[in-house]
């Protein structure tokens, strides 16, 4: 698996006296299995570089190919099913269904993807004990933590096996110590699923977890760099 | 995502706001209350009502001559003989069917004289029907049907200064231009409960009438009942099909265009009200589902980045709409439905003036209620055209949705 971003730019109200350049010409390739920060302050365009590698936001111009295929062309209709099958998602502020149980949140793409029941809960099942919620599948999550309904968040991102995950800002709603735990689950998740995990934050502490670092600022990239892991933050 | 998970997901969203939900669905059971009971109470009265009245004049129907209507006249008649009556038996849904001569005559006494309607009717057959014997406030009702006497309305018997065993003279046009004139004793006086008719009527026995105006064996009118006013336009339809081309079959509404049109106008207040009462709701209902759409905006930006089509969420929002509409009509179900089934089996006693004034008009002294099911079907219709107009609401917003917005909150 391989995201190319070509020249992306995202300009905001371009036909008036004040555009705003949020993304401006990026390029960059991210391969399979990467756990990569996307760093940088406030307002540098983190979010909206995410949501057009997620699909949700159209840039003004350039591409995002995954695997070759150019995702910015394809129709509103073919990216919901796009995003649905190859794209889990991680919210700052958790976003959970507050009705649905920890498991009923889990399963709630792979409902959507048509998997059969039992899948669904052998799926949910193996995900929240990985989360090391296993005990928690009944709680609504009005019933849990800030910290444990961030890891429900991961695991229902990892539930339909996405190519990538993207994780806007993930642990800036958390403490010191939640954050570090939600840290060693995503990179344990990475290791053992293989699956790409993309996040932003403007936390320092939280750059140390990442192999690669890419500085994000006022939309360009200032700095990649690969290091070796860091656990002493 | 399967039916089944939409249905549960929709259930549990309006109970998310526990108490604004109850506050809504209460909202709609108020509504279908007050609705259901004054529908109910009306139409109840007008069945009941429409029962007792009609036997005094129009029947539910009338079989009458095709050109009878026109001008009433006594040339255009149908047949009273034994035959015809069998003819009448075959019709479907008949409980009652009692020969009439109505029409016109000069009505005399001492100096005076009065236009008045002379009502020929079978002795036996219209007191079985219409209680007419019960009518009688003084002197005595018919003894035979070919008896030369008659009985008249009480202020048409103040109006003659009339008491019984009095001479009485009535003068018209008969059967084919011949003259009809007769006279008669007496034998009571009426207390007819339509006061208009109460100053013109006089009743004569069926024979007698037919003698007067030399009809032989005709009259002008065959007035049937069924079972109930309910059952009015069935009855009507088996009559045509049994009488077939050569007699015409009138509704009571027909005979008596006004007082189809009091029932008419009270309805419409009625209905009136409750449309009313429905706006109210319905502005709260549309509040609610707003405000159940407005509140959630992020929400719905996680579930469609996620992966949901658009239309399954509009789905979603759709039914739960429908869900808070149908938590009211049913708490509005079971709360009303014993309600009006405790007054239809025990219907509300007047008493005082309203109760003799009601008894002086020939009608019992209650208010009924009718448990019609198409007043209960009205109701729920109603609700699901407003939860219909509201779910427009969420539909459009969702529509128009953009998912980057949207998750900003
Ligand atoms: N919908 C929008 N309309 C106009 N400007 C926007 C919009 N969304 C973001 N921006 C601007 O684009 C820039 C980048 O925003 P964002 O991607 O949210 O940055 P970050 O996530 O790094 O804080 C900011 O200057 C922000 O004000
Ligand atoms: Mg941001």
């Amino acid at each position: 698996m391989t995201i190319q971003i070509e020249r992306l730019t995202k300009i905001y109200n371009p036909d008036t006296d004040f555009p705003i350049t949020a993304v401006g010409d990026v390029t960059v390739e991210i391969g399979q299995g990467e756990f990569v920060a996307v760093m940088g302050p406030s307002g540098s365009g983190k979010t909206t570089l995410l949501n057009m590698l997620g699909g949700i936001d159209r840039p003004t111009s350039g591409r995002v190919l995954i695997d070759g295929e150019d995702i910015t062309a394809l129709e509103d209709k073919e990216l919901i099913g796009f995003r649905r099958d190859n794209i889990g998602f991680i919210f700052q502020d958790f976003s959970l269904l507050p009705v649905l149980t920890a498991k009923e949140n889990v399963e709630f793409v792979m409902q959507l993807q048509g998997r059969s029941q039992r899948e669904c809960e052998a799926r949910a099942m193996e995900l929240l004990t990985e989360v090391g919620l296993g005990d928690r599948a009944d709680n609504v999550p009005g019933k849990l933590s800030g910290g444990q309904q961030q890891r429900v968040a991961v695991a229902r991102a990892l539930a339909p096996k996405p190519r990538f995950v993207l994780a806007d800002e993930p642990t800036a709603n958390l403490d010191a110590a939640t954050t570090r735990g939600l840290l060693d689950i995503m990179q344990r998740l990475n290791e053992k699923e293989g699956t790409t995990f993309i996040f932003s934050t403007h936390d320092p502490r939280v750059i140390g977890r990442a192999r690669r670092v890419i500085v994000f600022e006022d939309g360009k990239i200032t700095e990649d760099r690969v290091q070796g892991e860091d656990r002493t933050e | 995502m399967t039916p089944l998970f939409t249905i549960k997901l929709a259930w549990r969203n309006i109970w998310r706001q526990k108490r604004r939900t109850l506050i809504t669905a209460s909202a709609i059971a108020a509504a279908m209350l007050l609705s259901l009971f004054i529908r109910s109470m009306q139409e109840g009265s007008y069945a009941l009502n429409l029962d007792n009245a009609t036997r005094f004049y129009s029947g539910y129907l009338q079989l009458q001559h095709p050109e009878f209507s026109e001008n009433q006249s006594i040339d255009k008649l149908l047949p009273s003989t034994e035959e015809f009556v069998g003819e009448i038996r075959g019709i479907e849904g008949l409980t009652t069917a009692v020969p009439r001569i109505e029409s016109f005559a000069l009505g005399a006494a001492g100096e005076k004289s009065k236009g008045v309607i002379v009502m020929g009717v079978d002795p036996g057959g219209e007191d079985a029907y219409s209680g007419l014997a019960a009518r009688v406030k003084e002197g005595r009702y018919f003894q035979r049907d070919d008896e030369e006497s008659v009985l008249i309305g009480g202020r048409l018997a103040t109006y003659f200064g009339l008491a019984v065993g009095d001479k009485f003279i009535l003068y018209g046009q008969g059967y084919h231009g011949v003259t009809a004139a007769g006279l008669y004793h007496v034998a009571g006086v009426l207390n007819y409960p339509n006061q208009q008719m109460d100053s013109r009527i006089v009743y004569l026995p069926l024979k007698t009438a037919q003698n007067l105006y030399n009809t032989g064996e005709q009259v002008t009118a065959w007035v049937l009942h069924g079972e109930n006013v309910k059952g009015i336009p069935a009855l009507e339809e088996a009559a045509r099909s049994r009488m077939g081309e050569g007699v015409k079959v009138r509704n009571w509404a027909d005979i008596s265009p006004e007082l189809a049109q009091t029932i008419g106008l009270d309805r419409a207040s009625g209905q009136f009200l409750v449309l009313v009462l429905y706006i109210v709701v319905g502005f709260g209902l549309f509040a609610t589902i707003v405000m159940m759409t407005l509140e959630r905006q992020r929400e719905f930006g996680v579930m469609l980045a996620t992966g949901l089509v658009r239309s399954k969420l509009q789905l979603l929002l759709v039914l739960e709409a429908l869900f808070l509409g149908v938590t009211g009509i049913a708490l509005g179900m079971a709360v009303t439905w014993p309600l009006l089934l405790w007054f239809y089996f025990n219907p509300i006693p007047l008493t005082g003036d309203i109760a003799l004034m009601m008894e002086e008009m020939g009608w019992e002294p209650i208010i009924p209620f009718s448990l019609a099911p198409e007043l209960f079907g009205a109701q729920i219709l109603i609700v699901l055209a407003i939860l219909a107009l509201c779910s427009l609401y969420p539909l459009i917003r969702i529509g128009r949705l953009r998912v980057v917005t949207a998750l900003k909150g």
